[in-house]
């Protein structure tokens, strides 16, 4: 269970006077259930990515709290942080693979950092992780010789490695074309199935998002301004959310 | 009579507090980075004891550091060793017309501060640019947060192994620029001033304080270059241009730590040796 309590964030703009401050969140509140697949939607620079990394305590929130299965993350140490990311696999926007490693030793990193075990077992689950993501025999390429969506892939195959209870995707199927993005939502989904696993996932690819989440939540310049399920949101009055889920030209956005 | 106040008349007023502010946020900016530098450093200490080191690691580190600066590191202090000579040669011409202790100066001055300070400043542009747009590429890129995920501290897994390598690899660089800055020289004093290898090598006026005070340089300057550009690189933000900034402060601001340890260095040898 992740509980999410008025979570606030400004920054300083830059050339500005010290006490000028935009803010990126703005009492945002909300909580996704174990086993719920929640979708964070919204325009760019709403703040989505932001919350993502503020529930993996990578960022620190000016106000408010962040509480993951009991731990509030907010308040920890960088070092007591460490027992809590045993629990969370994470997808970043960019990837984020390490590019002086292989990808067999990408998707190895988290079995070998976080938990002991003997390399054949590491070297079993990199390679069912592999087959996952339909990428067989790439365990030796090098990230730089990967395409978009290969990468996309070796990183989900990261962040699913250690079987988390909790994973968070960041754009899992951004810069994908069609049908590789509807291949990659539909594995995410059967992992998290599969798992039982509690899945945030941000996306702006609302087609194929909506049809795998189970609640769905909408940020609109660091506001939080729409909490509910996936039907709801289809059917929701609100202006704005209507017009970004059913991708409308006119509106307020 | 109150006189209505024009666009002009109000800008001296807000042009004064816009300054204040500015100076205001670049001192608590200064402070916070002071603060935010010394916990880096203190983090690495830690990590040194209490960390966990990868496997050759270090060695690639210390190839990395190490063996790719030789040749700038030769070129550059060959021919800062001939130019210092010459012009040393010059000016003790017009005071002392006689070049006997030419060489054993030169070798005091190399052991006790140039070799460690020319030598280190040279590494910083080198070495600092390299480690700050390095680690400030994997931050604008979510791999340094892809290293928190899995329980690898930015600090333990990126810049210890720099800090141990550099320690090492400065002393032996410096050792190495030393020579080789000591032989441009001796062949600089030979050919301009007529002054003999057998002359020109005397090693009366080094004392073990000179070797001291040099080798308590190399250490501090070895651990200034990865701490101080490594927090560069760990705090940089934005994209490619941010990189860019980054590697430009991490140069300017080792360069500045260097300097600033020489003075606490030689000031404290100076005490410490006075005898």
């Amino acid at each position: 269970m992740i509980a999410i309590r008025g979570l606030t964030k400004s920054v300083p703009i830059p050339n500005a006077s010290i006490r000028e401050r935009r803010f990126i969140l703005r009492d945002v509140s909300f909580s996704v259930p174990s086993g719920c697949l929640y979708g964070l939607i919204g325009p760019g620079a709403a703040g989505k990515s932001v919350v993502l990394k503020m529930i993996a305590g990578l960022m620190k929130p000016d106000a408010g709290n962040v509480v993951v299965d009991g731990d509030d993350v907010t308040e920890l140490s960088e070092l007591k942080l460490q027992s809590v990311r045993l629990k969370l696999g994470m997808l970043f926007q960019n990837n984020a693979l390490f590019d002086y490693l292989t990808v067999g030793d990408n998707i190895a990193f988290p079995l070998r950092r976080l938990y002991h075990l003997p390399e054949d077992e590491v070297q079993s689950r990199v390679l069912e992780r592999l087959a996952c993501v339909s990428l067989q025999g790439f365990e030796d390429r090098m990230p730089s010789g990967l395409s978009g969506g290969q990468k996309k892939r070796v990183g989900v195959a990261r962040a699913t490695v250690t079987k988390a209870p909790i994973v968070l995707y960041d754009e899992p199927a951004a810069g994908l074309d069609p049908v590789t993005s509807q291949k990659i939502f539909e594995l995410l989904r059967e992992e998290q199935r599969a798992s039982g696993a509690t899945v945030i996932m941000v996306s702006s690819d609302l087609d194929r998002l909506l049809t795998v989440t189970d609640r769905v939540g909408m940020m609109y310049r660091g506001e939080l301004i729409f909490d509910g399920s996936t039907e709801e949101a289809r059917a929701s009055d609100e202006p704005r959310v209507r017009q970004f889920v059913h991708g409308l030209t006119e509106g307020p956005l | 009579m109150s006189e209505e106040l024009t666009p002009t008349q109000e800008a001296p007023s807000s042009f004064f507090w816009g300054n204040v502010s500015a100076l205001g946020a670049t001192a608590i900016e200064l402070v916070v980075g002071a603060r935010e530098l010394y916990s880096v450093f203190v983090r690495t200490l830690y990590y040194v004891v209490r960390g966990r080191r990868e496997k050759g690691v270090l060695l690639r580190q210390m190839y990395e550091i190490g063996n790719k600066s030789v040749f700038f590191l030769t070129v550059t202090m060959g021919a800062l060793g001939m130019i210092l000579v010459y012009q040393a040669g010059l000016q003790a011409a017009r005071v002392v017309p006689d070049y006997q202790m030419l060489g054993a100066t030169y070798l005091q001055l190399l052991i006790r501060d140039l070799a460690a300070s020319l030598g280190s400043l040279m590494l910083a542009t080198r070495v600092g640019a390299g480690i700050a747009a390095e680690i400030g590429s994997m931050v604008v890129t979510e791999q340094v947060d892809a290293l928190r995920m899995c329980a690898a501290d930015p600090i333990d897994f990126l810049i210890v192994p720099r800090f141990l390598a550099s320690m090492i690899m400065t002393t032996v660089l410096v050792i190495w620029a030393g020579f080789v800055a000591f032989l441009a020289g001796a062949a600089t004093a030979y050919f301009a001033f007529d002054v003999m290898p057998q002359t020109f090598f005397n090693a009366r006026m080094v004392t073990s304080a000179d070797f001291a005070t040099g080798f308590a340089k190399c250490i501090a300057y070895g651990a200034a270059i990865p701490i101080v550009s490594g927090y560069c690189g760990l705090s940089t933000f934005g994209g490619s241009e941010g990189v860019g900034w980054a590697t430009t402060r991490a140069v300017v601001n080792t360069s500045l730590a260097i300097i600033i340890l020489n003075f606490f260095i030689s000031s404290a040898s100076f005490v410490i040796f006075a005898g």
